[in-house]
């Protein structure tokens, strides 16, 4: 499977990573190279083993209960103000 | 260097006390030349010591996942594994490196270095768990955790010549482990010896409601079977994987072969025709599912927060931009890529359907057999530097070790000997699911036999 540069960069859109120009093109010939060998998985008889879930995993009860002290979450928090995450202005544009 | 820490635990229990044992290993920590060690605990508690892998959490000391993007994290609560040590009365003295978010075969992809062999520190110490292998092959601490998603306890415990155990997926509680790829994902073993490793194991397995893939079955006497020998077990010799070995892999695998044909064991070919696939299905499962956990760091709740943030996307795009090296940022792009719309059938989904024929194969297997043998790896350690520039190189180290992760058994790696440049080799045991119990009993006697655990490293 051959990349292309304009596949890494809407591929790098959906993982929110950036490249400049250069690391476009590394990233497009490493993916190729990688995918290249990941191909071979298309010669594999797998009629019968049809992608299908692992058992399901099982659900607890949604009952509250204690969870982490606050203070310690605040304490990791970049940006932290009146028990709140705060991040850059999303609303109102300009 | 103590002495006490060349002993098995038991031994080394017996002749001093749990202060001393904790000074001793943090005495060697500080004194610590191959970069196995990111932090060592500041006061230490009394007690057996034992080094965490450094995407364990700790509320002691920070966690970084080798990351950048994690430099300064300290998690609001302990691992359950960490829990269950310390209320057996392990004393955590330090946090081992590791691959960034143990994404990778060497420990080279560490933002905070390399970890060296102790055998040969020119050369790689293994990875991911590669301070955890390092650490105990160099008698700094008696044990350590690790944690693999496709070999990184056992390979880099062959590397370094020591006992490395991946569990049954779902023996260990994963809470506080942090995710790679959930469905692969296990809490693993390193220690010198097999007793310690089964011991250990009694500790740290168990269901945990943090946990819903942990299973309820009960934790079993690990320990039971050690002296219980090998007479009458049937192990399958891998076909697939040792056909093309060459030269000394192979000379010292047939070696560990009548080893176990020595003790009464029937040892015949067996055949797991889709292992040839299992690095392609492992790239394309763990990084998918990578590139979904990864989603969390993102600047905004813990971690690496960018200076250039004017809006929120920005603030995603520079955070991690900065924060995650390139290792991480290949395989977060390979899986985004393999989940994507219009690739997500040709890939994710074609991955799952030959890991499921691969499990099946592995099933017929164990209908004839007690274990599945192989050498842990194709090749003893590499020279730092050899592999960095070819990602697909890398990936191929794992090519005996992932299987087990795919397929959800449990696998063990014991030394098996030394190549000529005095580099270790190791043997791969591989079980049925919860087949713990049997994997220590053939590994205690292979150990029983050989004896290599004794031998340690000059440096």
């Amino acid at each position: 499977m051959k990349v292309s540069r304009d596949e890494v960069r809407r591929i790098a859109d959906l993982a929110h990573l950036a490249f400049d120009d250069a690391g476009l093109d590394r990233m497009a010939e490493e993916l190729t190279k990688i995918l290249s060998y990941i191909d071979q998985l298309s010669e594999v008889d797998v009629r019968g083993f049809e992608e299908h879930a692992e058992g399901a995993t099982p659900m607890r009860d949604d009952v509250p209960r204690p969870s982490v002290d606050r203070e310690l979450v605040a304490r990791n928090a970049p940006a932290w103000s009146d028990d709140h995450f705060v991040v850059p202005k999303v609303i109102g544009g300009e | 260097m103590s002495e006490l820490l060349d002993l098995p635990w038991h031994e080394a229990r017996q002749q001093a006390s749990a202060r001393e044992l904790v000074d001793a290993s943090l005495a060697a920590i500080r004194n610590d030349r191959l970069n196995a060690f990111l932090r060592v605990a500041d006061g230490a508690a009394e007690g057996q010591p034992i080094a965490v892998k450094d995407n364990i959490v700790t509320t002691d000391m920070p966690t970084t996942c080798a990351s950048r993007i994690l430099s300064n994290f300290v998690s609001p609560f302990d691992a359950t594994a960490v829990a269950r040590l310390r209320a057996a009365g392990a004393s955590i003295v330090g946090k081992t490196n590791l691959d960034e978010f143990a994404m990778g075969s060497s420990t080279e992809h560490s933002a905070f270095g390399p970890t060296r062999n102790p055998w040969d520190p020119s050369r790689v110490a293994g990875g991911s768990s590669g301070g955890s292998a390092a650490a105990v092959a160099a008698r700094m601490v008696p044990a350590a955790l690790g944690s693999e998603t496709g070999g990184s306890v056992r390979q880099p415990a062959a590397f370094c010549g020591v006992v490395g155990l991946k569990p049954t997926y779902g023996r260990v509680s994963r809470w506080g482990l942090v995710a790679f790829a959930s469905g692969l994902d296990q809490i693993g073993i390193v220690t010198k010896t097999v007793r310690e490793c089964a011991e250990l194991l009694g500790v740290i397995a168990g269901s945990d409601a943090m946990d819903s893939t942990s299973s309820p079955r009960p934790v079993d006497d690990y320990a039971a079977d050690l002296g219980a020998g090998v007479r009458g077990l049937r192990f399958g010799v891998v076909r697939e994987a040792v056909e093309k070995l060459e030269g000394e892999v192979r000379t010292n695998f047939d070696e560990a072969l009548a080893v176990l044909r020595g003790g009464g064991a029937i040892v015949e070919e067996a055949s797991v025709p889709t292992l040839r696939y299992a690095i392609a299905i492992y790239y394309i499962v763990a990084n998918a599912e990578a590139s979904a956990n990864l989603a969390r760091f993102d600047g905004v709740r813990y971690g690496h927060r960018s200076a250039q943030s004017p809006t929120l996307d920005d603030l995603y795009f520079h955070s991690r931009g900065e924060g995650f090296g390139a290792e991480v940022k290949r395989r977060i792009m390979l899986g985004t890529f393999a989940l994507s719309s219009g690739y997500y059938d040709a890939y994710y989904g074609r991955a799952q359907s030959v890991r499921a024929r691969m499990r099946h194969d592995f099933g017929e297997a164990f209908h004839r057999f007690d274990y599945l043998v192989t050498p842990t790896t194709p090749e003893p350690a590499f020279p730092i530097g050899a592999k960095t520039a070819d990602p697909l190189s890398m990936y191929l180290s794992d090519v005996f070790t992932a299987p087990a992760n795919l397929v959800g058994i449990p696998a063990i790696a014991v030394p098996s000997g030394f190549s000529k440049e005095g580099l270790p080799l190791s043997l791969q045991i591989m079980g049925p699911h919860f087949s713990e119990r049997a994997l220590f009993r053939a590994a205690a006697f292979f150990e029983g036999e050989t004896g290599w655990w004794g031998r340690r490293p000059a440096a």
